[in-house]
């Protein structure tokens, strides 16, 4: 079993408390993702797993055994950075085989465990090069090489891609994603990118100001987002969120916008709630573009169209808030200046708590 | 208005397209675009002008028969006869010998420590210890060359020197240090490297704060220990910069430290102490002959020339670093 838990995980640098006890299972070879803004704690929390932090309150384990006090080297993981950290004077297979030099490895093991790793990522040609004479992909490649030779129980990356530009960078992430395949090791991802972190997770961790907000598959946590914070974090664009008061309608529960009403799914806990202050969260994908005929409208004032080939981004406004419609483009171009606004089935949209920010209970489900 | 807007920049890069494209040309636009840099420049070049360049002229005087009363202009040529005299003058030939074994072992000593004290400073982890050790290794350097040969003369005393005064504490006889031609290097060497170790290690602090930490992290991770990390990351990630100081060590092989030399040695170390720059001082200045001493000054500065090219070229074939 060479998962990872960590346990009220605490770390304070002098009087500033940075992770405030955080709770994180990782099964063996499952592959999850921190994600979240700058300073929110996912570096820390990764550094603290790989031994380069200490570990202020809480407990860490690895395959099973505590490793709070186990030097880095003794915990049996591999890290990647986010600059690479690719030794300059050393070649591509020195680099690679750094780990086993230092274990003090048999050379002919070492030659051919590098051969097998240049191999397995296509650096076979680069072997005598100099990282300075390689490109930004293939140095991400060298250091994923140096990772994988030492066959660790866990891999951390370190923002691995941020480096990288946007092709590239899509390029890199399905070769991890094989790689994780391939390997089956146990991995921790860092990013601050929610699109890497949608695709590459089998599980995402959400953090912010220290704490994790949620954790769960990325659907789970784009169909369902606990908060407001995570609802805004993930997707592209985000969610949509409208100040709104709880009422109600001809056929149940509506969202009170202006002098509009938004029909809302019929949920156990808006009864008896009328007159509370709402965030209504609509995915800019889920909404249906409306013209002016379209019955049961909510009405939006466009501001711009983005077109951005087979799909177009609309910019709105509803009320003080600012409103992003995602639609295709095929059949639909003629229309996208004439939108007035958009219809969307109740189910679709997630609900929370005016002052808190907490999902109102309810499953958002889309096959 | 975007008319006007228009117009000068078309004007702009009619005048970059009409720019006249020779090295002179060239030259004039960097000197107007960049002025305020070359006039910052300008005290460094008129000092090399009037102190280095100015004196070239005085050179011809080594191929001279050089009078002060004729002057420079007006002493006759004599070709290479200061040379001749030079090298069947066996006083000449030692100083050229012990130029060479001082230089040598204050290279071969000298030049490591620098390294070592900043390998060293990096290791310690207890800040005020570091600094504490950092002020006193560098403090020599700010002392007068004087005043260090006046301590070392003071630490050497036969008779109350605190070297002498232990080596009697162990019952043995106090030893004439500063007489004996055997002990003028060793004690030249150390007391060059204690004034001058601790302020070098600064170029080498500096370039191994220029590593890259996650280089570090990722060894740690890796497994490295402390000392693995200083050979295998640290050593060699300050190698380009040990080598442009050794580059430039190798043209100052010859200066040795002079002043220092000329305050420690007497005519009973001359056999071990005596450098081509003594030589020469007493040679120009005491004796008078300044063709003579000009020839050995010249002859000092090809040599120094050629090791410093040689370096240099050695360098950049084998490492990719070279000063020019």
């Amino acid at each position: 079993m060479s998962g990872v838990k960590l346990e009220r995980i605490v770390k304070t640098y002098g009087d500033v408390e940075v992770v405030h006890g955080i709770n994180l299972e990782v099964d063996e070879k499952e592959f999850v993702v921190l994600v979240g803004p700058s300073g929110c704690g996912k570096s820390t929390t990764l550094r603290m797993i790989a031994g380069l932090e200490e570990i202020s309150t809480g407990k860490l384990t690895i395959d099973g055994a505590v490793v709070n006090r186990v030097a880095p080297k003794d915990r049996d993981v591999a890290m990647v950075f986010q600059n690479y950290a690719l030794y300059p004077h050393l070649n591509v297979a020195e680099n690679i085989a750094f780990g086993l030099r230092i274990r003090k490895e048999p050379k002919e093991n070492i030659k051919k465990i590098v051969d097998e790793v240049a191999q397995t990522l296509g650096l076979t040609p680069y072997l005598e090069r100099r990282p300075a004479d390689l490109s930004g992909g293939q140095r991400q490649r060298v250091a994923m090489g140096r990772a994988i030779v030492r066959r660790p129980k866990v891999f951390l990356f370190d923002e691995p891609l941020s480096n990288l530009d946007a092709k590239l960078r899509t390029q890199m992430r399905a070769e991890i994603k094989r790689l994780h395949k391939r390997l089956g090791v146990t991995s921790i991802y860092v990013t601050h990118d929610q699109v890497e972190a949608m695709t590459l997770a089998d599980r995402i961790v959400v953090m912010q100001d220290g704490n994790i907000e949620q954790i769960g598959t990325p659907m789970d946590l784009f169909l369902n987002p606990a908060n407001a914070f995570v609802a805004g974090f993930l997707g592209s664009p985000p969610m949509n969120q409208i100040r709104a008061t709880l009422a109600t309608g001809a056929s149940g529960p509506v969202a009170q916008i202006g002098n509009q009403q938004l029909p809302l799914p019929t949920l156990p806990a808006l009864a008896d709630a009328n007159g509370q202050e709402i965030i209504v969260g609509v995915r800019p994908e889920f909404a249906d573009i409306a013209v002016a005929d379209t019955p049961d409208q909510i009405h939006i004032n466009l501001d711009l169209v983005e077109t951005l080939g087979s799909e177009a981004l609309l910019h709105a406004s509803l009320g003080d808030d600012s409103f992003v419609l995602r639609t295709g483009t095929l059949g639909k171009m003629e229309m996208l200046d004439n939108v007035t606004g958009f219809t969307i089935k109740p189910e679709l949209i997630k609900i929370f708590d005016g002052t808190t920010g907490v999902a109102v209970a309810g499953q958002v489900q889309r096959a | 208005m975007s008319t006007s807007i228009d117009k000068s920049e078309h004007a702009q890069a009619d005048d970059y397209l009409n720019a006249p494209q020779g090295r002179v040309a060239k030259v004039i636009e960097h000197l107007k675009r960049d002025w305020q840099i070359y006039l910052m420049l300008l005290p460094t070049v008129i000092w090399l002008i009037v102190f280095l360049y100015k004196p070239m002229y005085g050179l011809q005087v080594a191929f001279k028969d050089y009078s002060v009363f004729r002057g420079v202009a007006g002493s006759p040529w004599i070709g290479f006869e200061h040379f001749e005299t030079l090298f069947s003058n066996d006083q000449f030939i030692r100083a050229i010998k012990n130029t060479f074994i001082i230089s040598f072992y204050t290279l071969l000593i000298g030049f490591p420590m620098p390294i070592f004290l900043a390998l060293m400073f990096n290791e310690v982890i207890n800040q005020t210890f570091k600094k504490t050790a950092q002020t006193i290794v560098y403090l020599p350097h700010f002392i007068s060359s004087v005043i260090i040969a006046g301590i070392v003369i003071a630490g050497f005393s036969p008779s109350s020197g605190v070297v002498n005064t232990f080596i009697t504490y162990l019952g043995f006889e106090p030893i004439y240090f500063l007489t004996k031609p055997e002990w003028f290097r060793p004690i030249f060497i150390g007391s060059t490297i204690w004034q001058e170790a601790g302020f070098q290690s600064i170029v080498y602090l500096a370039a191994i704060a220029g590593v890259s930490p996650t280089l570090y992290e990722s060894a740690v991770v890796d497994g490295a220990s402390r000392w693995q990390m200083m050979w295998k990351i640290t050593l060699p990630s300050i190698l380009p910069t040990i080598l442009i100081m050794l580059i430039i060590r190798i043209g100052n092989l010859l200066e040795v430290s002079f002043e220092m030399i000329i305050l420690l040695y007497q005519p009973a170390t001359y056999e071990t102490a005596d450098v081509v720059n003594t030589f020469i001082y007493r040679q120009g200045l005491l004796g008078g002959q300044y063709d003579l001493a000009a020839a050995a000054g010249l002859f000092n500065a090809v040599v120094a020339f050629i090791m410093v090219m040689t370096a240099n070229t050695i360098s950049r074939r084998y490492s990719n670093t070279s000063i020019w």
